[in-house]
C-alpha cells in the first residue's frame, strides 16, 4: 500500500550513503579552505591520485580498497603537506589570483601526469563485495560496499571533527583562522599547521577516492566532477566550517539523487550549481555555516 | 613604454596580415588563427580580469553562447553573420545576468561563481538536445565562402586588433582608470565615488561581446559543436592563462601569452599526445613562481621601462582581518 513511498525513500536512502563520500571530500575542502584560505583547485586531482594509488595496490596485492585505504590516506599526507611546503608557502600573502592559479596548475600536471603514466582508459575494479546486497524490508535494498564506505566515511568525518575541535592542532588551525597575524604571536608555527592542515586535507579527499574506486570508475579526469561538488558543498555548509560542510554533503547526496529519480541523472549536477549560485546570492555565509571561519 | 607596447603590436599584426602570402600551408594557417584567436579572447578577459582585477574564469559562457548563437540562429533561417549579431546580443545579455549575480562577490567567491555559471550553461545545452542537439551536436554555417582558411586566419587578426585598439583606448580612458582602482582598491575607490558595480559591468559586457565574436568565429571554422568542445572550463582556463601568463593588466601580455602557450602547447602536442594540457600546468606553475606579473609585468619591471613611483617614508602595516571583515569579505554591499 506504500509503493509510491518507496522509490523516494529508496533514493534518500542511495543519496545519504553516496552524501557521506561527497561529507569527507567537502570537509578536507573545508579545512583547506578554512585554515588558508586557499581554494584547492587540485583537490580533485588528489582524490584522483588516491583512486589511482589504490588501484595500483590491490592489482598488485589483490587486498580489498575497504583494508588499504589508510595507504592512500599517508600517501596523500605527504603529497598535501610537499605541496604546501613546496609551492604555496612561497606565494602565501600574494592575491587569490595567485593561489587559485597554481593549483589549477597542478591539478593539470597530475591529471594530464596521470593520463601518460596510465592512459586515459577506463578502469574498474572487482571484489567480492560488490555482487553483495542488503535489503531493507521487501521493497528497498542496499549494495554492501556503499553500506561499508558509509560507515568508514562516517567514522572519518567525526574523527576530523574531533582532531579540528578537540586537540592542540585543530584549535592552532582555528587560531589561524581568526587570525593570521596574531596566530604566529602566540607561539604557533603557522607554516607547520597550515601544511599539516593543507595534508590532512588532502589525505581525506586521498581516502574517499580509495572509498570510491570499487563503486565508480577510474579515468584520469574523475576528480573534476568531485573538486566541482567540493566547491558547492563549502559554500553550502558555510564558508570553511567543516560541520557545516559534511552536512552539505548529505544534503547534496540526497538532493542529487531524487534530482536523478524525478528529473533524470543528466540534471543532478546542474541541480548542485543552481543551489550553488542560489546560496552565494541570497546566503553567501552558508545554509548551515554558524559564521566561523 | 606604452607607446613602445602599441607600436609593436601594431606592426606585429600588419605583418600578420601579410602571412597568408608567405605561408602556404592549411595547418599552419589554422594553428596561427587560433594563436590570434587566443589573442583577442585574452584581450578580452584582460578587461574583466587584468584591468578590473576580477578573476573571471567562466568565459566559456560567453564564448559557447555565441558559437551556439551562430548555430542556432541560423538554423531558424537567417543569415550567418545575422546571426553572429544576434548571439553576441544574447552573450551580452548573459553577461548583464552573471555580472549582476557575481559581480556582488569578491574575491575566491566570484572565481566560483563564474564557474558555476558556466557549468549551468553547459549542462544546459548537454541536456536539452530538442534546443541544442546536446551531446549530438549541431552544425554551424560556414562565414566565409571563398578561400576559407585564409578568411578565417584574417578575421583573427582583425578580431585581435580590434581587441587591442580597445583595450588601448580604455587603459587610458576615465573608464579605464576607474577600473584599475576597482583593482587596486576597491573599497577606496567606491569613497572616491568610482561606481563600482557599473564599472565592472561594462567591463564585462564589453569583454562578453568580444569573446562571443571569436567564439562564432571558432564555432564556424570547426563546422560542428558539441556543448563540452565551447561551454567546457578549459576554454575558461585557457583564456585566463593566456592573460595571465603574458601579464595580466598590460596590453600587450595577452598577445604574448597567446603567441609562448599556443606554440608551446602545438610543439608538445606531438612528444605528449593526449595529455599536452601537461605543459600547461607547467608553464602556469613556473610563471605564478617565478613571474607572478607575467612576462610583460615582470620585463617592463626589471628593465625599469616604468617610471619609478616615490617611495613611500614608510611601509604601511599589514591589515588585520578581524573576525567581522573577514565575514564581511564575501559580501559587497
Amino acid at each position: 500500500m506504500f509503493n509510491w513511498l518507496y522509490a523516494p525513500l529508496q533514493a534518500i536512502l542511495n543519496g545519504l550513503l553516496t552524501g557521506a563520500l561527497y561529507a569527507l571530500i567537502g570537509m578536507g575542502m573545508a579545512l583547506i579552505f578554512g585554515v588558508m584560505r586557499i581554494v584547492n583547485f587540485a583537490h580533485g586531482a588528489f582524490l584522483m591520485m588516491g583512486m589511482y594509488a589504490t588501484y595500483v595496490l590491490f592489482q598488485a596485492t589483490g587486498v580489498s580498497p575497504y583494508y588499504q585505504f589508510p595507504f592512500a590516506g599517508v600517501l596523500l599526507f605527504f603529497v598535501g603537506y610537499a605541496t604546501y611546503m613546496g609551492l604555496l608557502r612561497r606565494i602565501r600573502g600574494q592575491v587569490d589570483f595567485m593561489v587559485i592559479l597554481l593549483t589549477m596548475g597542478l591539478a593539470l600536471i597530475l591529471v594530464d601526469g596521470a593520463q601518460l603514466v596510465f592512459g586515459a582508459d577506463y578502469h574498474q575494479i572487482n571484489i567480492p563485495l560488490l555482487s553483495k546486497n542488503v535489503s531493507i524490508g521487501s521493497e528497498m535494498s542496499i549494495n554492501a560496499p556503499w553500506l561499508v564506505s558509509f560507515a568508514i566515511a562516517m567514522v572519518l568525518v567525526c574523527a576530523l571533527y574531533w582532531v579540528v575541535t578537540r586537540t592542540m592542532f585543530g584549535r592552532a588551525a582555528r587560531a589561524i583562522a581568526q587570525n593570521p597575524y596574531a596566530a604566529p604571536l602566540m607561539g604557533i608555527d603557522v607554516h607547520r599547521v597550515q601544511a599539516i592542515a593543507f595534508g590532512i586535507g588532502s589525505a581525506v579527499a586521498g581516502i574517499a577516492g580509495a572509498l570510491l574506486l570499487p563503486v565508480f570508475y577510474l579515468f584520469p579526469e574523475v576528480g573534476n566532477q568531485f573538486k566541482l561538488k567540493s566547491f558547492v558543498m563549502v559554500v553550502l555548509g558555510g564558508m570553511g566550517s567543516i560541520q557545516g560542510a559534511a552536512i552539505a554533503g548529505l544534503v547534496l547526496g540526497v538532493v542529487e539523487s531524487l534530482t536523478s529519480l524525478y528529473w533524470g541523472n543528466e540534471w543532478a549536477l546542474a541541480v548542485d550549481f543552481v543551489l550553488f549560485i542560489l546560496v552565494l546570492s541570497l546566503k553567501p555565509s552558508g545554509i548551515f555555516g554558524s559564521q566561523r571561519a | 613604454m606604452r607607446k613602445w607596447q602599441v607600436s609593436i603590436a601594431a606592426c606585429f599584426l600588419i605583418a600578420a596580415l601579410f602571412v597568408p602570402l608567405l605561408v602556404p600551408t592549411d595547418y599552419t594557417l589554422q594553428i596561427l588563427f587560433r594563436v590570434f584567436l587566443f589573442a583577442a579572447l585574452g584581450l578580452a578577459w584582460n578587461l574583466v580580469g587584468g584591468y578590473a582585477g576580477q578573476l573571471s574564469l567562466g568565459h566559456a559562457a560567453y564564448f559557447g553562447v555565441g558559437a551556439y548563437g551562430l548555430a542556432l540562429f541560423s538554423q531558424l533561417g537567417i543569415s550567418p553573420w545575422a546571426s553572429v549579431l544576434l548571439g553576441v546580443v544574447l552573450a551580452i545579455i548573459c553577461a548583464a545576468m552573471i555580472g549582476r549575480v557575481s559581480f556582488r562577490l569578491r574575491g575566491p567567491y566570484f572565481a566560483l561563481c563564474t564557474i558555476a555559471f558556466a557549468e549551468v550553461l553547459r549542462l544546459v545545452a548537454k541536456n536539452l538536445p530538442s534546443v541544442t542537439g546536446g551531446d549530438v551536436g549541431v552544425q554551424v554555417p560556414l562565414l566565409f565562402t571563398q578561400s576559407t582558411i585564409r578568411s578565417f586566419y584574417w578575421s583573427g587578426v582583425l578580431l585581435t586588433a580590434l581587441a587591442f585598439a580597445l583595450s588601448a583606448w580604455i587603459e587610458r580612458s576615465r573608464f579605464g582608470y576607474y577600473l584599475m582602482a576597482i583593482r587596486e582598491d576597491q573599497d577606496t575607490a567606491l569613497s572616491v565615488g568610482v561606481n563600482a558595480a557599473r564599472c565592472k559591468l561594462w567591463a564585462l559586457l564589453i569583454s562578453a561581446a568580444i569573446t562571443a565574436l571569436g567564439g562564432a568565429l571558432y564555432a564556424s571554422m570547426f563546422l560542428f559543436i558539441v556543448p563540452d568542445q565551447v561551454l567546457a572550463m578549459d576554454i575558461s582556463t585557457e583564456i585566463a592563462i593566456v592573460a595571465m601568463l603574458g601579464g595580466a593588466g598590460t596590453l600587450l601580455g595577452p598577445l604574448l601569452g597567446s603567441v609562448v602557450l599556443e606554440s608551446a602547447a602545438e610543439i608538445f602536442k606531438n612528444v605528449f599526445k593526449e595529455a599536452h594540457l601537461l605543459i600547461y600546468g607547467v608553464l602556469i606553475v613556473l610563471v605564478v613562481l617565478f613571474m607572478p606579473e607575467g612576462i610583460v609585468g615582470t620585463f617592463t619591471k626589471k628593465l625599469g621601462l616604468y617610471k619609478k613611483a616615490p617611495s613611500a617614508p614608510f611601509r604601511a602595516p599589514l591589515p588585520s582581518t578581524t573576525e567581522e571583515e573577514s565575514q564581511r569579505i564575501a559580501v559587497d554591499e
